[in-house]
């Protein structure tokens, strides 16, 4: 075993070389987005052989562990590992993050602040998975939230401050519960605080408690993951964000409230979840049903792709509560396919909007023929987000319903009443995304803008797409790749339930 | 012989780097993929011409040993559960992927031509074989979450082609429309997969059959559920085969190219559900209700089509909504349990139906020179008539498939067709009426397509010509009530704007126009002869598959012609099929009474030219038999019969020219609700949970103000507030304590 401390330098790195941005020669943008970018791709390789070489996919432990005391005082330590369950979430940030600083080329106003922002938060998202200690797991998870903020406010569209407030608003909100919860978790029982995840896995609580416990963090999760009816904040934060913002927002910082409800939730709280799930199946039935629909009412395209991704989500919570394998391997897949399919869409809508400047959809249309390489990108990512086969979202989609239907905790009739209610959804997703696509780029319309300003997407938003592109198939088409990571970790966790 | 089986997964693989590479070709280096235009084309029908041949191979070693081969491969494994990945070969599966592939490679040539003046000439050939692709997978598959994947890919195959030419609303609705509509069918058949994995543990289809069968014998369940499940299986069938309550898609399907209403709308993905039905023909034979529910579906469509294609003056939605009748007929076999009428039916429908697109698109290609490239103009059967000077090969082949169609005895629909309504009388008088009745309305309006287009004199120069005033009501109202201040309007601006349509058409012909030259040339030295210009016969190429295909229809109906040779009287087919099952036959003995065949082929015959008659009688060109109508209108013209009449007539046009009234009510009920439902959740969403979250933010902002009001930093009015709290307190204290 070695001791090189492999994820203090994955967490720290980034954060740190960001602050040097400001010590950059004043020689304009590029200087700044190579930077940035290369800072980006160290980090992911970095990663990538950190996880390759020192980490046993086999292992179902916490493994690359690192721990530091930080402050005596009340045993709060630097305590980082990582485990199945979050390695997928890792390397999908790394990824996202960097095809999102690639996406933010155009952006020029602020730029040395912006890319530190970025990298900021490319820091706090691999900090809080990567976690092992629950009073970190609330910095890291308070420290990214600071960046979107001011990413939001400062480079956001027209009612960017509104969106922006009612972001930090949600989320700190969210925060305190999130923040009474670990005090709680960590205060019960004995003389001295317990922040370390491991003996907490280990401790039982009085049922009240637990359930009391289980509110407190679900809250925090259901902001950021978003669960209705906390998710108004969604839309409004897309619809304002820059699209690179809006695909770390998709991409990853939504699949936070996901992983934080398995890690927490499910592996800390085991009772209160088995008490609760039949509810968050409903929840997450009604999220699906609800959240569609509403995406068919809205006209503004980036909010229309925002309640897209609350109804994935309800997906991800359905899984997360059946409280089998299946199920929960398949809520896995569905927060790494959603990760890559929701940042593009949102990648694409944004470089759509830079183009013909039009928000509403019934104002677009017949940007097809001008756009073709959009129309074709835009067009696979729909179909790849109506869970069509051979896509990543099919399979994650297909799993989780399995996944229902193999649960041995649900009777017969509500099992049959929850697929049925999922299926509807599966209904609805295509009327909301063919119809987004038919009114952007089917028809036939003459722009009154000048033909310069229609170029179809060049080389770098072409590697873009593409590079989301061949994931998404390739986890469609072989699946096993990304369930094989967390395949153990799952069952380690379900025995929870069936042993207790 | 094993070793070709084991080879047999490559099947689907083959066609598949055409549209991968064509895709990633035009993807990355557009200009200089474009210009290896036929090259693709070339490598596309090479592809698919080697599994052709492979799967013949396959299939003659079926006929000589009826064997099956299955072999899977794990795809997902879990602690919990796994998907498999195999193929199997079965009867079925040869003879779809025989018929796949010969109408596939005979469309590919076709559209070779057809779509030569097109932009999107390489990206429809990436289509193309990406649907040869993913339909062989779909025969081939060996389990059902396989045929599922296949499924929604031939789906989105049908999406994507419908909606090729993008720039046209009418295409964008109508490939909206068929997604939807077809996830409804798949929302079935994944919920009904499910059902079913849930009962027996199993995606297999012999380990599924196996499973159930034995479950069933021990009577251990539940008999609800499993309609249900079966239920919901088969609507997948029903969306995908354009069956009743979602039929709606195909019609509007005819937007595509033509080649790709002949390939996958007539041919083979609209038999995918047929194929599902045939797949799981063992698992639904011992399910008690869903046999009935089939047939009744089938028999529904099947009159349903045929009434529906009655007055459609679009040629190709006419023939779209008989491949629906047709497709009913084949699914009332296989709900009637005659497994091989069915399959028959398929195989010469596909053939017969293929050849009849492929001539209207043909004849399509050849009316756009005249009328313009509208959909509207170019397949309106009404601006037609008298092509059969013109393009007379078409017109021939034409000719054939309208009387294969109607089951007219040599050709390859008779065999079968007659086969089914044999069978019906097996099964339940009352269908077997209906079914015999739609027969003769078979052959009516297929002849009313052939009249109205091959006969007469071209309708697009003489408007007047087509006789307006001489003709009696209900040869007008041809076009439903609106549709005569239409046609009129349509021929007059037609005239008027010629010059705009041959300016238009110069668009698509640039520098590949090898042919088309020819009559614009005249046309642009006599701008008002131009009106006149003749339609011209398609070329070599179009011509080539139409031939080959009605050779097809000529000859194909003999695989299930009963020889009489000495080793019994079998057919090609029933040895062909020989392990399926047959269930309506199972007590009598498989050798036909020729007598009794003789007997019924005569009648249904003579129902079909009955048909015919009737349809030659109401559209045989007035100008040509004046007189006739004359005698008719004075044997008719009796007073109120006369009138209720014409309702009746009128009211059938109506009933045929707005669809059955079907889609004008989803739109309304369907469509609108899920409108309005959207609606309100987004008010909901926006006024109410948004609109807590905003007023918790007003409400705080009042109270901070008010907050700040108060305390706005002055003592006088702390101290107010202080002396008058003091008061109060002290009032209530001595107010209560005075009491005591």
């Amino acid at each position: 075993m070695n001791y090189f401390p492999w994820l203090t330098i994955i967490v720290v790195f980034p954060i740190f070389a960001g602050s040097l941005i400001f010590f950059l020669p004043h020689k304009g943008n590029r200087v700044i987005r190579w930077y940035t970018i290369c800072i980006c791709i160290l980090e992911l390789l970095l990663t990538t052989y950190a996880f390759c070489y020192h980490f046993q996919s086999d292992d179902p432990l916490i493994q690359l562990v690192e721990d530091y005391k930080w402050i005596n005082f009340f045993d709060f330590h630097w305590r980082l590992g990582i485990d199945g369950l979050s390695i997928g979430p890792i390397l999908l940030t790394g990824f996202i993050t960097t095809l999102a600083t690639l996406a933010a080329w155009p952006v020029t106003r602020d730029s040395r602040l912006f890319h530190f922002l970025m990298l900021a938060m490319y820091s706090g998202q691999i900090g809080s998975f990567s976690s092992r200690d629950l009073l970190l797991f609330f910095i890291m998870w308070e420290l990214e939230l600071i960046p979107v903020y001011l990413l939001l406010c400062m480079w956001g569209g027209k009612k960017r401050l509104y969106s922006a407030t009612k972001f930090i608003l949600y989320t700190a909100g969210g925060s305190v519960f999130l923040l009474m919860g670990v005090l709680g978790l960590a205060l019960y029982g004995s003389n001295e605080p317990t922040l370390n995840f491991e003996t907490s896995v280990n401790q039982s609580y009085p049922v009240v408690l637990e359930i009391i416990f289980y509110i407190g963090f679900f809250i925090a999760f259901a902001v950021k993951s978003p669960i209705i009816p906390l998710h108004t904040w969604l839309p409004d934060t897309h619809g304002e964000a820059h699209y690179s913002t809006c695909m770390l927002l998709a991409g990853i910082l939504l699949k936070m409230g996901a992983y934080g409800l398995i890690r927490i939730n499910m592996e800390l709280l085991p009772h209160a979840h088995s008490i609760f799930s039949p509810w968050l199946m409903i929840i997450g039935t009604i999220q699906i049903i609800y959240a569609a629909l509403t995406s068919l009412g809205q006209r503004n395209l980036k909010k229309r792709i925002a309640y897209s991704s609350v109804s994935h989500m309800g997906f991800i919570i359905i899984g997360i509560s059946s409280l089998t394998d299946t199920g929960l391997n398949g809520a896995l897949l569905q927060i790494i396919s959603h990760g890559f399919i929701g940042a593009a869409l949102f990648f694409l809508a944004g470089t759509t909007y830079d183009r013909i400047r039009l928000v509403y959809l019934d104002e677009m249309g017949g940007i097809a023929i001008p756009m073709p390489k959009m129309f074709t990108m835009f067009s696979s990512f729909s179909m790849a987000s109506l869970a069509l086969p051979g896509m990543s979202g099919f399979v994650a989609e297909l799993i989780v319903f399995f996944g229902i239907i193999t649960g041995q905790k649900y009777l017969l009739i509500p099992k049959i009443l929850i697929t049925f209610v999922m299926a509807i959804g599966m209904i609805l997703t295509p009327i909301y995304s063919l119809s987004m696509s038919r009114q952007m780029f089917y028809g036939y319309k003459l722009f009154n803008a000048p033909k310069d300003s229609f170029f179809d997407s060049g080389p770098r938003e072409l590697f873009l797409s593409i590079s989301i592109f061949l994931p998404v198939i390739g986890i469609g088409i072989y699946p096993d790749f990304v369930l094989s990571l967390a395949v153990d970790k799952v069952e380690v966790i379900l025995s929870n339930f069936f042993y207790r | 012989m094993e070793q070709t089986y084991e080879y047999a997964w490559i099947i689907p693989f083959i066609p598949l780097p055409v549209p991968m590479l064509i895709g990633a070709g035009l993807f990355l280096f557009p200009t200089a993929t474009k210009s290896f235009r036929r090259m693709w084309a070339f490598q596309s029908v090479l592809l698919l011409s080697i599994v052709m041949v492979f799967s013949i191979y396959l299939s003659i070693q079926q006929i000589n040993s009826s064997s099956f081969y299955q072999y899977v491969w794990s795809w997902i494994i879990n602690n919990d559960f796994s998907l498999d990945f195999g193929y199997l070969i079965d009867p079925l599966t040869s003879i779809m992927s025989i018929l796949i592939t010969t109408v596939g490679i005979m469309v590919l040539i076709y559209s070779d031509n057809y779509m030569a003046h097109d932009q999107g000439y390489l990206r429809f050939f990436a289509y193309m074989s990406f649907f040869s692709t993913s339909m062989l997978g779909l025969v081939t598959s060996s389990n059902l979450i396989q045929i599922y994947i296949f499924w929604e890919l031939v789906g989105l195959c049908s999406y994507l082609l419908i909606g090729f030419w993008f720039t046209r609303p009418v295409a964008a609705n109508a490939c909206q429309k068929a997604f939807v509509t077809n996830r409804v069918g798949d929302f079935g058949l994944l919920l009904g997969i499910l059902g079913f994995y849930w009962i027996t543990g199993s995606f297999e289809f012999r380990d599924l059959f196996e499973i159930f069968n034995n479950l069933i014998y021990n009577n251990e369940v539940d008999f609800l559920f499993v309609t249900l499940c079966a239920v919901l299986l088969f609507a997948g069938a029903v969306a995908k085969s354009a069956q009743f309550p979602l039929h709606v898609w195909l019609p509007d399907a005819m937007e595509g190219p033509t080649p790709i209403s002949a390939l996958i709308h007539a041919a083979t993905m609209v038999a995918a559900g047929i194929f599902l039905v045939a797949r799981l023909l063992p698992l639904f034979r011992v399910i008690p209700y869903i046999m009935y529910l089939i047939s009744v579906i089938g028999i529904i469509t099947v009159l349903l089509g045929a009434t529906l294609a009655l007055a459609q003056k679009d040629i190709k939605r006419g023939l779209a909504y008989s491949t629906m009748s047709q497709l009913g007929y084949m699914m009332l076999a296989l709900g009637m349990g005659s497994y091989r009428s069915a399959l028959f039916h398929l195989i010469t429908h596909a053939y017969s139906k293929a050849l009849l697109f492929l001539g209207s698109g043909s004849i399509i290609h050849s009316m756009e020179t005249i009328v313009g490239y509208s959909p509207a103009k170019s397949q309106n059967m009404g601006l037609m008539g008298g092509l059969r000077k013109h393009v007379p090969i078409s017109k021939i082949t034409f000719l054939l498939g309208t009387l294969s169609l109607c089951g007219i005895p040599p050709l390859a629909c008779f065999w079968s067709k007659d086969e089914i309504l044999n069978d019906s009388w097996l099964y339940s008088p009352i269908f077997a009426i209906i079914a015999w009745a739609t027969a003769g309305l078979t052959a009516f309006y297929m002849f009313r397509i052939y009249l109205l287009t091959f006969e007469g004199h071209l309708n697009a120069h003489f408007p007047n010509y087509g006789g307006k005033q001489k003709t009696p009501f209900y040869s007008i109202s041809l076009w439903g009530k609106n549709g005569v201040k239409k046609n009129s309007c349509l021929l007059t601006m037609n005239n008027n704007e010629s010059t705009y349509f041959f300016a238009k058409t110069k668009y698509p012909i640039d520098k590949n126009g090898r042919k088309m030259t020819r009559p614009f040339m005249t046309i642009a030295h006599f701008e008002h002869k131009a009106v006149y210009s003749y339609p011209y016969e398609s070329d070599n190429t179009m011509l080539f598959p139409i031939f080959v295909l009605g050779l097809f229809t000529l000859f194909v109906g003999s695989i299930g012609i009963p020889f009489n040779q000495e080793g019994g009287n079998l057919d090609i087919l029933s040895k062909w099929l020989a392990p399926s099952i047959n269930l309506l036959h199972q007590k009598s003995n498989n050798s036909m009474d020729w007598n009794e065949f003789l007997k019924d082929a005569v009648l249904s015959v003579s129902i079909a030219y009955f048909g015919i008659f009737i349809a030659s009688f109401l559209y045989k060109p007035i100008y040509s038999s004046l007189k006739n109508f004359e005698l008719i209108n004075s044997f008719v013209k009796k007073g109120p019969k006369r009138i209720l009449w014409d309702k009746i007539i009128n009211g059938i046009y109506d009933w045929s020219y707005n669809r059955a009234y079907i889609d004008a009510f989803y739109t309304r009920f369907l469509v609108g609700g899920i409108r309005g439902l959207a609606e309100f959740t987004h008010f909901f969403d926006r006024r109410v949970i948004d609109g807590m979250t905003n007023g918790v933010g007003v409400i705080s902002f009042i109270v901070g103000e008010g907050i700040k009001y108060i305390g706005g930093g002055r003592i006088s009015s702390y101290l107010f507030l202080y002396l008058a709290y003091v008061s109060i307190f002290l009032l209530v204290y001595y107010l209560l304590f005075s009491t005591l």
